[in-house]
């Protein structure tokens, strides 16, 4: 009697309640649905992924296959980059240089050879490193470098910004970073980005990097700086390149005084470059009884590209100075190189890719540079001072000819207005052969 | 290229891992999902090629691109390409989306391996490849604009682009379906 009256409750509960079950089942089945659809794009997902590893991997085995059974062909670039994380680059350029009126100065050199590396030590961390030999011999009777000239690691903190460490290229300029033979016009260096910007310029720190999909890129750090204490004022060195002669390349560089660099660029319409940066630090290092601890170096710089079309422009601009040199130069009295207060550079270029045929193509182009590397000096007493230096102005006008883009043969003529044979300013042509890989 | 010794080397680290540094900053599927919201499926193809063909592409070794075709039930809404470039000496990979008539909807980059030169992935860049197909001419520095600094990324995605236009104009174009 019991169970009969709960069976009827349980009806009349389910007669009252079931349009209610009705709705919730509708929105049940919708749920459903959209479980499935879900589910089914996952396992889409999944399948996707799952087919990428299996083809990365037969197309790793496939190329080295392909380059086992074929010695001919170009080796798998590809298969070394994933599957081992490790890949390796280079470049290497030499040059012939010939002085119209100092013929007997003419000059050839394999001026540099250079193997790089990167590997991944996992998806987001790595080590970068370029090794370079400069002027084809090193031995203590020879004239030649061997040199770290990159080496740090880096780590992703997310997918366009990260930290690095270890021995970086300062990022100053279009080309401290970019020095590859193939990215730049002539057979030589700029004279503004080696004399007054010492390319290639590297200290050892920290560094944080980032950018932005508006285009703005940015680089800031801390870390070694140059030596003063090193200055020669008998030497040429200083004359050539202030800061070339006294920077220390992590060679058991002094590093009482940390030095700060912040550099940005902004690539937001394409073929367009604008950016600049600052590099300071006091730059005496502590040395004990040196009269200029407190020297501070200041440089900045500015540039811009324009590549539209055929045709490629850059103007660039740097400015350096050295504070409380007065005291160091006063005992440099009667040498010839004083330490400069001031000295800049800048150049304007112009390069036209006029000819362009398969992977080849033939760029003239034209660049107009002035610079001084002592444009002030600390005053002293009566007398006493140096009086600034004449401004060098060169004027190259050449070609580069890209075999493919990897590989360019070039050939200019210098001009300079003003001859100095210490500095091996004097105008010459120049050839020069240069490949990256 | 890459020291030839080296191969054996690699092959070998191959089976054992495969650790690749790559900043990613989009998956395939959110790739595809990007450039055709409204599809229903993304299907599988798969184009072959002769060796005649890969020549006249200047097809790396091994070159194998991936295909989808998206839907949205039984109309084709149009195509999306998968393949990796070496950058400088890494690879990089981007996806292609393609319209129905083969003319270009969006270019992404995926995966970035380099330490420099990661400015390819900049929208503004990327946007020039928009509305090219296999007829129009895609050179760099003439109808796409370079980088300075990544210049060989540039170059090679570029190169890839000019690839994969033909892989429609070749393949897809009178693909059934």
């Amino acid at each position: 009697m019991r169970r009969t009256r709960l069976t009827l409750a349980t009806a009349a509960l389910y007669t009252m309640l079931s349009p209610a079950v009705h709705a919730d089942e509708a929105t049940l089945q919708a749920e459903v649905d959209a479980l499935h659809a879900e589910v089914a794009a996952l396992k889409d997902e999944v399948r996707q992924i799952h087919a990428a590893r299996t083809q990365a991997v037969s197309t790793v085995a496939n190329r080295a296959a392909a380059a086992a059974s074929n010695a001919g062909s170009a080796p798998p670039a590809a298969a070394i980059a994933e599957s081992s994380g490790t890949s390796l680059w280079g470049y290497g350029q030499i040059d012939y240089n010939r002085p119209t009126a100092h013929a007997a100065d003419a000059q050839a050199d394999l001026s540099r050879a250079v193997i790089g590396f990167n590997h991944a030590f996992d998806e987001s961390t790595r080590v970068y490193g370029e090794l370079e030999w400069e002027h084809a011999v090193t031995s203590a009777t020879d004239q030649g470098e061997a040199e770290v000239e990159q080496l740090y690691v880096e780590h992703a903190l997310g997918s366009n910004y990260g930290v690095r460490a270890g021995l970086m290229l300062v990022p100053l300029g279009l080309l401290n970073e970019h020095h590859e033979p193939t990215q730049f016009y002539g057979v030589e260096r700029n004279f503004v980005e080696t004399a007054i910007i010492p390319s290639t310029w590297r200290e050892g720190g920290v560094a944080g990097y980032g950018s932005t999909d508006s285009g703005l890129s940015w680089n800031i750090g801390i870390g070694t700086g140059p030596d003063l204490s090193k200055w020669n004022p008998a030497s040429a060195d200083g004359r050539e390149s202030p800061l070339g002669s006294i920077h220390q390349e992590l060679q058991l560089a002094k590093a009482h005084d940390p030095s700060v660099y912040g550099a940005a660029n902004w690539q937001g319409i394409p073929g367009f470059t604008v950016g600049g940066g600052i590099f300071t630090g006091k730059i005496g290092q502590g040395t004990p009884e040196f009269s200029a601890n407190n020297a501070r170096l200041v440089l900045g710089e500015a540039h811009l590209r324009w590549q539209p079309g055929p045709f490629d422009f850059a103007v660039l601009y740097t400015r350096g100075t050295i504070s409380d040199t007065q005291a160091l130069n006063a005992s440099f009295l009667s040498q010839p190189t004083p330490v400069p207060k001031s000295f800049w550079g800048g150049y304007a270029q112009g390069a036209w890719r006029a000819l362009e045929w398969n992977q080849s193509s033939l760029a003239p182009f034209l660049r107009y540079e002035m610079f001084n590397t002592g444009a002030a000096y600390a005053a002293q007493p009566q007398g006493l001072g140096m009086p600034p230096r004449p401004t060098e102005r060169v004027w190259t006008v050449g070609t580069n000819y890209y075999l493919n883009p990897n590989v360019v043969f070039k050939l200019d003529y210098q001009n300079f207005n003003r001859d100095d044979l210490a500095l091996g300013y004097g105008d010459r042509f120049d050839l020069g052969i240069g490949y990256q890989f | 290229m890459h020291v030839r010794w080296l191969i054996p080397l690699g092959t070998g680290a191959a089976a054992v891992a495969q650790v690749a540094y790559a900043a990613q900053y989009m998956t395939i599927a959110q790739a595809q999902r990007a450039a055709f919201p409204a599809a229903t499926s993304f299907d599988p193809v798969q184009p072959t090629f002769d060796a005649a063909t890969l020549t006249e592409l200047a097809a790396p070794a091994g070159w194998s691109p991936r295909v989808w075709q998206a839907r949205s039930g039984d109309q084709r809404l149009g195509w999306v390409l998968e393949d990796r470039v070496i950058g400088k000496s890494e690879l990089i990979t981007y996806a292609l989306a393609l319209d129905p008539a083969g003319a270009v909807l969006s270019l992404e980059v995926l995966d970035y391996r380099e330490s420099h030169g990661g400015e390819i992935r900049l929208p503004a860049w990327r946007r020039q490849f928009v509305g090219k197909t296999a007829h129009d001419p895609v050179a760099l520095n003439r109808d796409i604009k370079t980088i300075s600094g990544a210049t060989l990324s540039c170059r090679h995605i570029t190169e890839g682009v000019q690839r994969l236009l033909q892989v429609y104009e070749r393949a897809l174009r009178h693909a059934a379906g």
